[in-house]
């Protein structure tokens, strides 16, 4: 079974910390608005959604690549970019469901996580284990709504306890 | 540029709607290293003695530090230094979150916010695209409102938005600013300099980069220094429980601020503690950025009268001010009155802290009901706390007086509430006592700022960390060191640990790494900093021990500038006459002239005036602050 990114998404705390870690490995210096994943933030409902490449029932960003730049591997089913065949038309960003393939304008390239190789340096970083990599068949949660309903249930397990508790 | 810095210092002079940038001055690296010091520097040349801190000759600075947007962990934080509207003298307040880096990100390390509008007006920092947009339409608005309409206004739900709220801009003396929704530059008053200015909000969003000397190098001390972090017991308490796991510890040892300061234990503690609740309360951790603790808890209510709020925090400080100090054993008033004081954009500190005041000189028969419109003031009563605090965000009624914060408020309401006014320097206490944790008696007096514990709070005697004691000041002074009860070695204690917070706080790192727990410790800086900027002399703890103690000195300049001396490091006699009347420090009073004849030593400041002397001034390389009169 082929590894993949595995976001719990009841885990984050939003210190984007991967996001760090992914532009300093990538990069060579810090710079989250080029890191190849998302951390989408909802401050005012205190919410953190990890956005990471994958895993993909289809993937939109071969779909949509004009040039056939977008490669998907058969077993992986990882996604790797052929920037020798990439022609910078952006329609893969357009189509990433996640929001997590982007154009870096400085230096006019497509960038596109690639697992690090098969070390991911977000999921070695990440303090909480909202990241990690394996089999996807180890994930626990992998649907993004998942944090939203576990984040109600708590509300609601939270409701539970005070009553209990006898808070009036 | 050296590494860490952008180099720049972003201007924005809302008087004549321009922006300026100037270059970072290179030598202010070695001797201030960055944050607080590039700030306290900045704003002792700028901004002259004696003026009125509400006035358009004040200046609001957030300055950031050479590791700010880094991977070091905790390095998200920012300072916000400005002449204190609340007490005329010196004022800071540190936040967390993600507008530091996002400020570094967009491509500078300083922002200096000068003149005054003529109406409102907020900012945009956009990378290199500036603005002063009109706040017409927000004017009014609470903090989370602002925050929302402009992120959506601008069409970017990833703007870093410090607003105020109804507080800063009534000048509530104690007004906050607040970044996105729930972080708080609390103290001293900042949400009324900006209020003042006709400022709602600065937005900040950058997508540059922050470069650091050697990546390499930098990149590996940082994970290392991540893992000490994760591995560290003390450290993944505070995750789990935040700051309110400190309730349990000062019921201990008595120094849990009770009806304002009276006493140090409180029956109601185990309702204000986070055993009790976080099962009940918490629906998720949160964390500012970089941080691989966590200590931010969003949580809700779904009974009784504030049924449905849904709020981060409050701190350990806001359990103490809304709870114990005002007898209120019940979390979920405290919560409310800290998604008030976010909204509104209040410190919950000086904000309950204020109320306390008040209800106490009632309960003395030195205010009636018809100084308070009719409101009985009482202990333990939650409606009455939030309804004053309502009162004071709005300035309506009786709450317009409190707006004042403590020290006004006395005044205005005569000598008979002065007894009750627990202030130094015009600043409220936090939420320590001298007579249980004598250092912090030290502390409050000399602070900066006022009765602050943020500068130079001695955990290693509150928490009783013999080792960590043994290794920084050497076992023969143990155990007085560690004990809580006695000046034995205190002003020792406060003396390193305020120079090792100086330079936390130029880095910016956050308290929690280094203060409690204490992980992390001037070697730790030394040995990061060169890698950060590429500057060996910052490698060297001497150094960085001289840079921190000029630093201090630095901002006592700053207010003996002010007219602050000697006869101003006071404690009020409640903690200096009043022994602690119950609990396990009963009887304890903190002697403070002999800590303070101490500490005056060991910074080189006159035992008689408490100013710098002459040759403290030349030592720290300060002269061109006694020049600049
Ligand atoms: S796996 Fe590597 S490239 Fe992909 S997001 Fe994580 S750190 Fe970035
Ligand atoms: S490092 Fe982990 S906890 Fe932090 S933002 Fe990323 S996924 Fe969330
Ligand atoms: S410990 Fe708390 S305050 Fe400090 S950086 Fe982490 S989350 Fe922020």
């Amino acid at each position: 079974m082929s590894s993949q990114l595995l976001v719990d998404y009841t885990k984050c705390t939003g210190c984007r910390v991967c996001e760090l870690a992914c532009s300093a490995k990538h990069e060579a210096r810090f710079q989250p608005s080029l890191a190849r994943l998302k951390i989408v933030k909802y401050d005012d409902l205190g919410l953190d959604v990890p956005n990471v490449c994958g895993p993909c029932e289809e993937a939109p960003c071969v779909e949509v690549c004009p040039v056939y730049a977008m490669r998907r591997d058969a077993v992986s089913k990882m996604v790797y970019l052929d920037h020798d065949k990439c022609i910078l038309c952006k329609s893969c960003a357009g189509a990433c469901v996640n929001g997590v393939i982007l154009l870096d304008t400085y230096s006019m390239r497509i960038i596109k996580c690639d697992h690090c190789g098969g070390e991911p340096e977000c999921a070695r970083m990440c303090p909480t284990g909202a990241i990690t990599y394996g089999p996807t068949s180890t994930s626990k949660t992998v649907d993004r709504h998942s944090k939203i309903l576990g984040y109600l249930r708590e509300i609601e397990r939270s409701a539970e306890a005070q009553e209990s508790g006898g808070v009036e | 540029m050296t590494g860490g810095y952008t180099g720049k210092i972003l201007r924005a002079n809302l008087t004549d709607e321009t922006f300026k940038i100037d270059p970072l001055p290179k030598d202010w690296i070695r001797e201030y290293i960055g944050g607080d010091g590039f700030a306290a520097k900045l704003l002792y040349e700028e901004v002259a003695a004696r003026i009125d801190p509400l006035s358009e000759r004040n200046k609001l600075i957030i300055a950031t530090g050479p590791i700010t947007g880094t991977l070091w962990p905790m390095s998200g934080r920012t300072v916000f230094v400005s002449k204190a509207a609340q007490t005329g003298i010196w004022g800071e307040s540190h936040v967390g979150g993600f507008l530091g880096p996002e400020l570094k990100y967009a491509g500078y390390d300083m922002l200096v916010v000068e003149g005054k509008a003529e109406d409102p007006v907020y900012l945009l920092i956009q990378d290199g695209h500036l603005q002063i947009h009109s706040a017409k339409d927000f004017w009014g608005m609470t903090t989370d409102k602002v925050t929302t309409a402009i992120q959506k206004k601008h069409n970017d739900p990833d703007i870093q938005i410090a607003a105020i709220g109804p507080a800063g801009e009534n000048l509530i003396r104690f007004s906050a600013v607040i970044i996105n929704h729930a972080r708080a530059a609390g103290r001293t008053g900042m949400g009324a300099v900006l209020g003042s200015k006709n400022m709602k909000a600065i937005a900040i969003r950058g997508t540059g980069s922050v470069e650091v000397a050697d990546h390499e190098g930098f990149l590996e001390l940082a994970k290392e220094a991540h893992d000490r972090l994760r591995n560290n017991p003390q450290a993944k308490e505070m995750g789990k429980w935040g700051t309110w796991i400190l309730t349990a510890v000062k019921q201990q040892i008595g120094e849990l601020p009770t009806y304002n300061h009276r006493t140090g234990v409180f029956p109601g503690w185990e309702k204000l503690s986070a055993d009790y609740i976080r099962p009940r309360y918490t629906v998720s951790d949160r964390a500012c950025f970089g941080c691989s603790l966590g200590c931010k808890k969003l949580n809700y209510v779904s009974h009784g009268p504030y049924a449905g709020t849904l709020e981060e925090g409050p701190e350990y400080e806001g359990l103490m001010a809304f709870g114990s100090a005002l007898g209120i054993a019940d979390y979920p008033t405290t919560l409310k009155a800290n998604q008030i004081c976010n909204k509104y954009g209040m410190d919950i500190i000086s904000a309950g802290s204020t109320i306390g005041f008040a209800i106490e000189s009632f309960e003395g028969g030195a205010i009636d009901e018809e100084t308070t419109g009719g409101l009985k003031l009482e202990w333990g009563n939650s409606d009455l706390a939030i309804k004053l605090l309502e009162l004071i965000g709005k300035r309506e009624g009786f709450g317009d007086i409190l707006a004042e914060g403590t020290r006004r408020a006395a005044e205005i309401l005569g000598p008979e509430t002065e007894p009750f006014a627990l202030h130094v320097k015009g600043l409220e206490f936090s939420g320590q006592d001298g007579r249980t944790h004598r250092s912090i008696g030290l502390g409050h007096a000399t602070g900066a700022r006022g009765a602050d514990h943020l500068r130079s709070l001695v955990t290693v005697d509150q928490l009783g960390y013999q080792d960590v004691a043994a290794e920084r000041w050497g076992a023969d002074k143990l155990p007085e060191i560690v004990d809580p009860y006695t000046e034995t070695h205190k002003a020792v204690a406060v003396f390193e640990t305020e120079n090792t917070y100086a330079i936390r706080d130029t880095m910016i790192v956050c308290w929690y790494s280094v203060s409690w727990p204490p992980v992390f410790w001037m070697r730790d800086f030394a040995n990061i900093l060169p890698l950060a900027t590429g500057e060996k002399s910052l490698g060297d703890v001497e150094n960085l021990t001289k840079i921190a103690e000029r630093q201090v000195t630095l901002k006592r300049l700053f207010n003996t500038r002010e007219g602050i001396s000697r006869a101003d490091d006071r404690l009020p006699p409640r903690f200096t006459d009043e022994p602690m009347p119950e609990g396990p420090g009963k009887g304890q009073t903190v002697n403070l002239e002999p800590m303070l004849d101490d500490y005056y030593n060991l910074r080189g400041w006159d035992l008689e005036t408490g100013l710098p002397t002459s040759k403290t001034i030349s030592r720290l390389s300060l002269d061109w602050a006694v020049t600049n009169k």
